[in-house]
């Protein structure tokens, strides 16, 4: 079943901290059925602008809301916008079933809902442990947890991946995919594109408080794609390929041969038809890393 | 509202404090019990005279209520602060400002159930000092002293101070978020700086401000005539330590709704 899903809007947002400026006259919007990014290096605003979308903090100006309404203002807020803001805020003492349930009593809702949102997010063996005892990832999922507890429209997570170990970054992945597949609006902050990078579909980036782009994922990633070949007989290898539109432009610090104008199987049947003598044949690591680098250049981590 | 006071009672009851804090009130008001039903009738010496004895209405008071008061207070007032700075110890606040964004509706449904626990502790605490003081007056050869005047409004007034002192605690919390802080200058306050205040005061013939101090509005409120120094009327003790707490209790609020959760 779609769901109606809503957007978020974030319109011309500033927040100081005394003389500093966290967030920068920030403005963009996170369209539900896609998950959407926010990704920046530490101390970029990210954590601030989320705040301020939850009202949390007093915007010094500007606005943000969840289908037109300011978060303050919405009739069943956790029912919703789905929050996990730290993975750190559980009372070390209370057990992760009793965290989800004063929440639950608080909103109104159902406190079986507790154990099914436990079950969901894989923590019902350690359901009636104490949180004090828990693993970071442990804590991301119970975080994950308390933020799908009102079955909400609108997911907003901070950092979720910090902690995961690959198979938990994998299993968020699914889990991400599969809400936003329900047509919520799912926004997922990181300062780590690779941790994401499989995960979303747009991009929001932001660079000391300022926006620096907004749009597809994919559109990051711009220019072609090189073929990295390691090869005892280089010369030959350069013969043979000339003779097919392929060039080598130079090599890479480990002596790999770095080649454009076509893909690796056009290079490696070029080499297998010539006679040429090959080690490794793969394609350039993708060039976001690279470009997520340089967009937020200069602004930390 | 009432959402929010289920919320504020489960988040009370599911962490191990509120029983560590029953349990140590249940033990000093005991003690306090037995102390004070063994004491009386004695002469301490010094010229002061007799203390009055098991027989008087005054000293079955001080093994009851009184008793109960003085061991109690103190983890009430304890039980108030953490109720609120462990929210920002632990930053559970933001959670439950997400759920409940009119913070000051969750201020006041946080005042409210911790009263309530407030009067739970005073009540367990007086059928404590009923056994243990009870059982000292028996041993000593007198009755269980129940007729005694004044005696069960004084522990209808003592439950009601109880309550107030975990409200103040909620108010030093929302004005000082440290919780180790807020319970050492809480606790500084009652049993040290009070207490000299109390002594100077009355040193420079200023009994006129002592009675409005907090401690001293409690034992106005509880144990009217039975002291020396000039306390105010029992209402005006109750109204006065009510005020204590309600205005401490509404400046949480006022800085509870304008602050930043970071």
């Amino acid at each position: 079943m779609l769901r109606e899903g809503r957007q978020v809007d974030i319109v011309g947002l500033t927040k100081m901290f005394g003389a500093l400026k966290a967030v920068d006259d920030l403005t963009f919007s996170v369209k539900p059925g896609v998950v959407t990014g926010f990704l920046g290096p530490n101390g970029s605003g990210k954590t601030t602008t989320l705040r301020c979308l939850l009202g949390l903090l007093r915007p010094t100006a500007g606005t943000a809301t969840i289908g037109g309404v300011p978060y303050a203002h919405l009739d069943d807020p956790i029912g919703t916008v789905g929050a996990s803001l730290e993975a750190s805020s559980f009372h070390p003492g209370r057990s992760a079933r009793a965290h989800l349930e004063v929440m639950a009593l608080g909103a109104g809702i159902d406190t079986a809902r507790a154990p099914q949102m436990l079950a969901q997010v894989g923590l019902s063996e350690v359901a009636d442990k104490r949180v004090g005892g828990f693993s970071l990832g442990m804590r991301q999922r119970l975080a994950l947890a308390s933020a799908l507890l009102g079955d909400p429209e609108v997911l907003v997570l901070d950092e979720p991946a910090n902690g995961l170990d690959p198979a938990g970054i994998a299993w968020l992945r699914q889990f991400l995919r599969a809400l936003a597949g329900e047509g919520r609006t799912v926004l997922v902050s990181s300062h780590v594109l690779s941790e994401v990078q499989q995960t979303v579909d747009e991009v929001v980036v932001l660079s000391r408080g300022r926006l620096v782009r907004q749009g597809r994922l994919a559109d990051l990633d711009s220019g072609p794609r090189e073929v990295l070949v390691r090869t005892p007989e280089p010369e030959k290898l350069r013969d043979v390929l000339a003779g097919r539109d392929l060039t080598v432009v130079g090599a890479d610090d480990s002596g790999r041969l770095r080649v454009t104008g076509g893909s690796t199987q056009d290079v490696g049947h070029a080499a297998f038809e010539g006679g040429v003598e090959l080690h490794e044949l793969v394609a350039e690591a993708s060039r976001l890393e690279q470009a997520f680098l340089e967009l937020t250049e200069g602004g930390g981590a | 509202m009432t959402a929010l006071l289920r919320a504020e009672f489960k988040k009370i009851t599911s962490t191990r404090l509120w029983w560590g804090l029953l349990l140590g009130a249940l033990a000093f008001s005991a003690i306090q019990s037995v102390a004070n039903a063994v004491v009386a009738g004695m002469d301490p010496g010094g010229g002061q005279g007799t203390m009055p004895g098991l027989e008087t209405a005054e000293a079955v008071r001080s093994v009851y209520p009184l008793a109960m008061f003085s061991g109690t207070y103190i983890f009430a007032l304890v039980l108030g602060i953490t109720g609120m700075t462990g929210e920002y110890r632990y930053q559970t606040i933001t959670s439950t400002f997400l759920v409940s964004p009119h913070r000051s509706r969750v201020v006041v449904a946080k005042i409210l159930a911790h009263a309530v626990m407030g009067v739970v502790y005073a009540v367990v605490g007086l059928l404590v000092v009923l056994a243990a003081g009870g059982t000292t007056m028996a041993i000593r050869g007198y009755g269980l002293g129940l007729d005694a005047d004044r005696l069960w409004t004084t522990m209808g007034l003592a439950v009601l101070a109880v309550a107030i002192w975990t409200v103040l605690g909620i108010g030093i919390g929302t004005l000082i978020r440290s919780q180790i802080a807020a319970i050492v200058i809480a606790i500084l306050i009652t049993f040290l700086i009070e207490p000299l205040l109390t002594f100077a005061l009355a040193a420079a013939d200023m009994d006129w401000l002592v009675k409005w101090l907090p401690a001293n509005a409690s034992s106005a409120l509880m144990a009217p005539g039975d002291v020396m120094l000039d306390y105010l009327e029992w209402w005006a003790g109750g109204v006065v330590l009510l005020a204590y707490g309600l205005v401490l209790a509404g400046l949480g609020v006022v800085l509870s709704v304008r602050r930043d959760v970071s």
